[in-house]
């Protein structure tokens, strides 16, 4: 203690050899931060340590000093406490390591009771051969597309996490619409959607993963009612092409119910491009309700499975056009096959949409 | 991937006083199998050394390129390393125009001429450009489509394609191009650190793409490795893993300030014009957008990983110690 100087500025010099690093910091000005605890600075302090010990002190005295935020902005605003508290609040609902593609464990966790709300008491789905989707390993699951909003993706991701006993977590692939959406599409994002590009479909399916494509895609969620429960056209088959490189199988998927939960009664385009979306859609109770009408009826929902279809062609085959499109239309013939035997399962058709 | 040593390699390095520029003088000072090194630049880099040899260099000159040309076969130059763009815009559009763009072709010229073995460009991912129609990771044969207006980013556009074309024109020279993604860490200074340096940051209203960045020593390490292998063909040069905008601000401790982007676009333009921010109302498209970029085909080819994760890049720019009490972060595990 007794050589210790006065100014403890000096004493905290960049040539001390108890501050580990000093030229890292972004500002030289070390001795703003210096930790006062003078029973450490007496005695021979390293001589009689080992090594674990020495670095156990030095994390110590770096977690003393550690500023949380930049020097320079600590001159400013000398409320660190209130900024540490801030850092922590900010990170509240998040998680501070997402996967490649955006997914957020925690965010993910966040919104979970809403899908099992959606799920067991509003849509009461019944999902159907949910055991032939493979315990691990790429499948492509393809599945007709409805509603003004995507709740049948949510749904048929909420499906497999909850009743398959894998478990597994599917990537729906969302269509530039709704993924550009504010509000909406960064909580797609965060909760597993992907952006519906053939690049990201095939780095998903490489890694093994689960994807859901809707390949209906916007003409699918612009269907107005009285074309209810018929499946558009298939896009241009981009989704056979990803299953023949990837060697993914396919599995068809039918949703029953969507219609109902958002029944499109018209659509208007007018103004509609100016907000950066295709349609303002009208249904019962959209736009007259305000936001509110966004959110669905309780349509008794029904969600199938079918077997996986592996298709046996070389990966070359993705270039056959004919060969592409021919195997589109079945795989879209069999969906439309699958509602037709879902509808046949209500009773009446439009009551018992609701009913169950 | 990695060449054999070869001895008495003379590198010369334009934009020495930049970041990597310096970190790569450093390296190469260290590094017995280069003889010399020729830092151009037009003031003195901080780094100095007995290999190194300063020597004042503008290429924003009209006839550089004949000076360049001549210092190129007097000095026996190997490995030219084309580092003299900017980190951070700048209202002097002019200027930055004829250094980046121009200065390239002087660049180009020199090297068209004398023909050095190996050509180094640094570049950045910016050059993609953030897009509604990119896909989640960007790969190195992607389109170029810079920035509708901005000139930051379409200067570096234009000079990359200068290089691209001078690699067709010239097969015996190996050119490699590196996109660096947004370099992040305690001492380098562009746009991005000044950006996360102010306190509050501008979030677009509803909208969170996911960002990536590269720590600063991850970043000079595939410098040094691309001057060192004989891979040619651009490279992107990207950290590990990437985060939402948001949670970026949030590990920072900044406060996101949301605002639809009509009045986001009129506040950054006006703050812009008279000067009080860094960024222009370009820049904002890039927290509208994603611009991800894929490394690896660097990790392939260069034999380049990355070593820090995106969080410990972030707080290690922030100033916080890894919770293993590592006093040196590049050996931390993140």
């Amino acid at each position: 203690m007794s050589d210790k100087p006065d100014d403890d500025d000096e004493w905290y010099s960049d040539s001390d050899p108890r501050v580990p690093d000093a030229s890292a910091w972004p500002d030289g000005d070390l001795g703003f931060l210096a930790y006062h605890d003078h029973r450490d600075r007496s005695g021979p302090i390293y001589s009689d340590l080992g090594e674990g010990e020495l670095r156990e002190l030095e994390r110590r005295v770096e977690q003393q000093r550690t500023p949380v935020f930049p020097i320079d902005l600590r001159k400013r605003l000398p409320l660190e406490a209130v900024w540490r508290r801030w850092r922590s609040l900010a990170m509240w609902g998040r998680s501070d390591v997402v996967d490649d593609f955006g997914r957020d464990p925690r965010a993910t966790a966040r919104w979970e009771w809403l899908f099992e709300f959606l799920y067991t008491k509003w849509f009461r789905v019944q999902a159907i051969g949910v055991d032939n989707i493979p315990d691990e390993g790429r499948a492509l699951l393809v599945a007709n597309h409805a509603g003004t909003l995507p709740y049948d993706s949510a749904m048929v991701m909420h499906a497999v996490r909850r009743d398959h006993p894998a478990r597994r977590d599917v990537r729906p692939l969302v269509e530039d619409t709704v993924f550009h959406l504010p509000f909406l599409g960064p909580i797609m994002n965060r909760i597993g959607g992907v952006r519906a590009d053939p690049e990201n479909a095939e780095r998903l399916l490489l890694k093994d993963e689960l994807v859901a494509v809707f390949p209906e895609g916007e003409k699918g969620m612009g269907k107005l009612w009285k074309d209810r429960y018929r499946l558009q056209r298939f896009g241009r088959g981009g989704f056979v092409k990803l299953a023949l490189r990837t060697g993914a199988p396919i599995i068809p998927v039918a949703v029953v119910g969507a219609e109902e939960a958002a029944p499109m009664l018209g659509k208007v385009t007018w103004f509609a491009k100016n907000i950066g979306i295709p349609w303002i859609p009208v249904t019962p109770t959209f736009p007259w309700f305000g936001p509110a009408g966004l959110l669905p009826l309780p349509s008794k929902w029904f969600v199938e499975f079918a077997e996986p279809i592996v298709l046996e062609y070389p990966p070359e085959a993705a270039e056959d056009r004919l060969l592409v499109n021919r195997l589109a239309d079945q795989i879209r013939t069999q969906i439309q096959t699958m509602i037709e035997g879902l509808l046949g399962k209500r009773r009446s058709p439009l009551l018992a949409a609701f009913l169950g | 991937m990695s060449s054999p040593p070869r001895p008495g390699r003379v590198v010369a390095v334009t934009g020495a006083c930049t970041y990597l520029g310096g970190e790569l003088l450093r390296r190469l000072e260290e590094d017995p199998r280069y003889e010399r090194v020729l830092a151009l630049d037009i003031r003195p880099p901080s780094v100095t050394g007995a290999k190194i040899e300063l020597i004042k260099l503008d290429l924003t000159q009209p006839t550089v390129d004949s000076e360049l040309a001549t210092l190129l076969e007097r000095h026996q130059v190997d490995t030219f390393v084309h580092g003299a763009f900017l980190s951070h815009p700048t209202h002097a559009a002019e200027w930055a125009h004829e250094l980046e763009d121009v200065g390239t072709m002087h660049v180009l010229n020199a090297c068209a001429g004398v023909e050095p073995r190996r050509l180094v460009m640094i570049s950045t991912t910016l050059v993609y450009g953030a897009h509604p129609k990119n896909p989640n990771f960007l790969t190195e044969d992607s389109e170029l489509r810079g920035h509708r207006d901005s000139r930051f980013v379409n200067d570096k556009v234009r000079a990359e394609r200068q290089v691209q074309r001078f690699a067709k024109e010239h097969p015996d020279v190996e050119v490699c191009i590196l996109r660096f993604a947004p370099i992040l860490g305690p001492t380098v200074s562009n746009m991005y650190t000044r950006f996360f340096r102010r306190p509050v940051a501008p979030v677009m209203m509803g909208h969170d793409p996911l960002m990536q960045f590269v720590h600063e020593q991850d970043a000079a390490f595939a410098l040094q490795k691309a001057v060192e292998s004989d891979a040619a063909g651009a490279f992107n040069i990207v950290g590990k893993g990437v985060l939402p905008y948001t949670t970026v601000l949030a590990l920072l401790g900044r406060v996101p300030v949301p605002m639809p982007q009509l009045v986001a676009r009129q506040v950054t333009k006006l703050l812009w014009a008279t000067q009080l921010v860094g960024s222009p109302p370009s820049f904002l498209d890039f927290l509208l957008y994603l611009c991800v970029a894929d490394g690896d085909k660097a990790k392939r080819e260069l034999g380049f990983s990355p070593r820090l994760s995106i969080k410990r890049t972030i707080l290690d720019f922030l100033g916080v110690a890894p919770e293993d009490g590592a006093t040196d972060v590049a050996r931390a595990q993140a």
